[in-house]
């Protein structure tokens, strides 16, 4: 007796009629394969495997957010750093015990955020496993008149 | 009936066994408790997780790698499972569903007499 794993109808239907593997001789997993190494470099979240995690950028007027999923992290375990014009999100997970699955991992994110952005004022919220990181935007994008002297 | 259509997909989740029960690990990010639901019928076992949060109308996305839709994830049994003593806890938009084997499907020992 087991749990069955449900499977969406699309792929119920290619292993039916005989698609894949057989049909085009490795094909599709040879084309995955060059598309992972390919992307390997980037650092997306698909691309890497689950080393990484998905992130949001929204604006308003005074201030940006980001906003990182990281179900199942401690709030201790999230560090969050903005140096320069760079924000890193860093989270580690401490190995379960008994669970091979659950190693100690540590994923980071870095994100590009508005130069002079001041990361006194820089604060972040954990709930529902979504980190969300509110920068206040620098003084310097507001607009200023500059009078320029006519000699 | 909404206009707006949701779309959902499919949780990163694991299932493993113990002698007593089945333990399934569903992520959830970003689901509050009051936006799960857990209902088993007919051999199954359906979550739906929808997003507690919603875009403020001030914020402007500037990128996005997540989307808004929910969470749904169909488990099908074959009654192995007690569902109604089903345990299940949500923390950190992780959630640990711990489901007991029905009593026909645990290991029996008979004594040889």
């Amino acid at each position: 007796m087991r749990l069955v794993r449900y499977n969406y109808p699309s792929s119920r239907i290619a292993s039916t009629f005989g698609f894949g593997r057989s049909a085009f001789g490795g094909l599709d997993s040879e084309i995955n394969r060059l598309f992972e190494s390919a992307y390997a470099g980037c650092g997306g979240a698909q691309a890497t495997g689950g080393s990484s995690f998905p992130v949001d950028l929204f604006q308003d007027e005074n201030s940006t957010f980001v906003r990182a999923e990281l179900p199942g992290v401690s709030r201790e375990n999230i560090s969050v750093e903005a140096v320069g014009d760079e924000l890193t999100i860093t989270a580690s997970r401490k190995a379960a015990e008994g669970d091979k699955e659950a190693a100690a991992t540590a994923i980071s994110r870095t994100v590009t955020i508005p130069e002079g952005t001041p990361t006194d004022k820089v604060t972040a919220a954990y709930e529902n496993g979504v980190l969300t990181v509110t920068l206040p935007k620098p003084e310097e994008v507001k607009p200023r008149k500059v009078a320029i002297q006519v000699s | 009936m909404s206009t707006q259509t949701i779309t959902r997909v499919k949780p990163v989740y694991s299932v493993t066994e113990t002698a007593e029960a089945y333990a399934v690990t569903v992520q959830l990010p970003g689901v509050a408790k009051a936006d799960l639901e857990i209902t088993g019928e007919n051999e199954q076992v359906r979550i739906v997780g929808r997003r507690s949060w919603q875009q403020p109308e001030a914020w402007k996305s500037v990128y996005r790698e997540t989307g808004d839709h929910q969470f749904e994830l169909v488990l099908t049994h074959d009654n192995a499972v007690d569902v109604d003593a089903g345990q299940a806890e949500l923390r950190d938009g992780v959630l640990r569903l711990t489901l007991p084997k029905a009593a026909a499907a645990k290991a029996r020992k008979i004594a040889v007499s």
